[in-house]
């Protein structure tokens, strides 16, 4: 999956977040993460997120998360939603998204 | 407690006043340019928080002390973050109160700049870094002009020579907010063309971190003196502390304004504060009375031969056909000049 433009899902309220995903020249995922809890999950969500996009295919992205105690099917749905818009692909393929 | 929320586009009448009234509740002013609304409300229509986009900045937010705790906040920043993503704008900043900087911090927004009474924040870790980065870099003693060209006149051709002059390089910002007459795609094509001889200039787009002090919100501070001497405070100290250091740049040059009051005293902070950051403040002597204001109003007046000894000829390519001409030129140095604050750099 290629990312093209910026896409962002979530929001900031209470147990969501935000993801917003931008191009980015060479390979790699560049991640920005701010958590209320991230002494306790940073990592956890960082690893979902790497692991959303990994599964889609994305090479290369800049990845900014504002998370507000997301559970991790809604890190993984955010972060879906996002690419599919950053890519400007529709070609969904839902599957279930599960608690890692 | 639980809200409703909504939202308006272009605020008027019975909305632009219950915003109005609220604001006023919380110690804020309205100063104008709400594009893009979110209001929380009761039961009842009653406001309990508000917030604006103007821009891409993040105005007027206020959250009634019935919501704290309830993510009121969250709420609004979050609508006015989506709603600006989907105009297309990505890069966000806004102003507040220190005692405010945390909740903001929480909501994916970091400090810029701090001083005493105000923060200015945008919504990226890195969004001033990578600006910095992407920078053309000088070498050997360097200097720094931050200039709107409103337009690009002989005044300001005589302040980047002069300055020019003095230094190994010299860097001149172009103020990129388009709050001025002439779009900021024109005024970087003047000063690119009219400094095109001047061997050891680097031309760079101010991006958001240069901001005229014209436009500065000053909503959230009480006292009107106060906040305009706050957001010049703000200014300046981002650039010396943080824009001058990664370009190396020592001087900073200014032309002196004995017209615009407002200008004057932004020279005087200058003078005042960059020197804490290690930067020496140069006032060149302004040319022969030139200022872009002038311009402007021989412009309207269609007085072409006043245009032609104001700017210089790649100016003059720019701008003619823009300028309808008057039958006999104008009388030159009439002009009422006003309280512009963006017209000398």
């Amino acid at each position: 999956m290629n990312i093209i433009t910026t896409g962002v899902a979530g929001t900031m309220e209470s147990s969501d977040i935000i993801v917003t995903i931008e191009p980015k020249a060479n390979d790699g995922i560049e991640l920005s993460l701010e958590s209320d809890v991230m002494q306790q999950f940073g990592k956890q969500i960082e690893k979902v997120i790497r692991e959303t996009l990994d599964e889609l295919g994305v090479k290369a992205a800049k990845v900014t998360a504002v998370d507000k105690g997301a559970l991790d099917c809604t890190v993984a749905a955010r972060t879906m939603a996002a690419a599919y818009r950053a890519a400007e692909s529709t070609d969904y393929v839902f599957k279930e998204v599960k608690a890692k | 407690m639980s809200f409703i929320i909504s939202e308006a586009a272009g605020l008027y009448g019975p909305q632009l006043e219950k915003l109005n009234r609220f604001l006023e509740k919380m110690g804020l002013r309205y100063e104008g340019g709400a594009e893009y609304t979110v209001f929380l409300t009761d039961e009842d229509g009653e406001v309990l928080g508000t917030g604006s986009l103007c821009g891409s900045v993040l105005k007027y937010i206020a959250v009634d002390d019935s919501l704290q705790g309830e993510g009121g906040a969250a709420a609004i920043v979050s609508r006015l973050v989506s709603r600006a993503y989907m105009m297309g704008r990505k890069k966000l900043f806004l102003f507040t109160k220190p005692q405010n900087e945390y909740m903001f911090r929480s909501l994916g927004f970091f400090p810029l700049a701090e001083v005493n009474g105000a923060v200015y924040m945008e919504n990226s870790r890195r969004g001033l870094s990578d600006y910095l980065d992407s920078l053309e870099k000088g070498e050997g003693m360097q200097g720094a002009i931050v200039a709107n060209c409103n337009p690009f006149t002989n005044g300001h051709k005589y302040l980047m020579e002069t300055a020019a002059a003095l230094v190994d390089t010299l860097h001149v910002f172009v103020v990129s907010e388009d709050a001025s007459d002439f779009p900021f795609s024109l005024r970087y094509e003047m000063v690119k063309r009219g400094t095109a001889h001047i061997k050891n200039l680097i031309l760079h787009q101010s991006g958001d971190y240069m901001i005229s002090h014209s436009t500065f919100p000053t909503y959230f501070i009480k006292d009107m003196a106060k906040a305009k001497d706050v957001n010049v405070e703000l200014d300046l100290t981002l650039f010396g502390k943080r824009i001058a250091p990664a370009l190396d740049i020592k001087k900073r040059f200014v032309g002196t304004e004995p017209y615009c009051e407002v200008t004057g005293a932004y020279n005087e902070a200058m003078k005042r504060i960059l020197p804490r950051f290690g930067i020496e403040v140069i006032e060149i002597e302004r040319k022969g009375g030139i200022s872009a204001s002038k311009v402007r109003e021989a412009m309207k007046n269609g007085d072409i031969n006043l245009i032609k000894r104001l700017v210089p000829g790649s100016t003059y390519d720019i701008i003619k056909d823009m300028v309808v001409p008057s039958k006999g030129a104008r009388e030159y140095g009439s002009t009422d000049r006003g309280a512009d604050a963006d017209e000398t750099v």
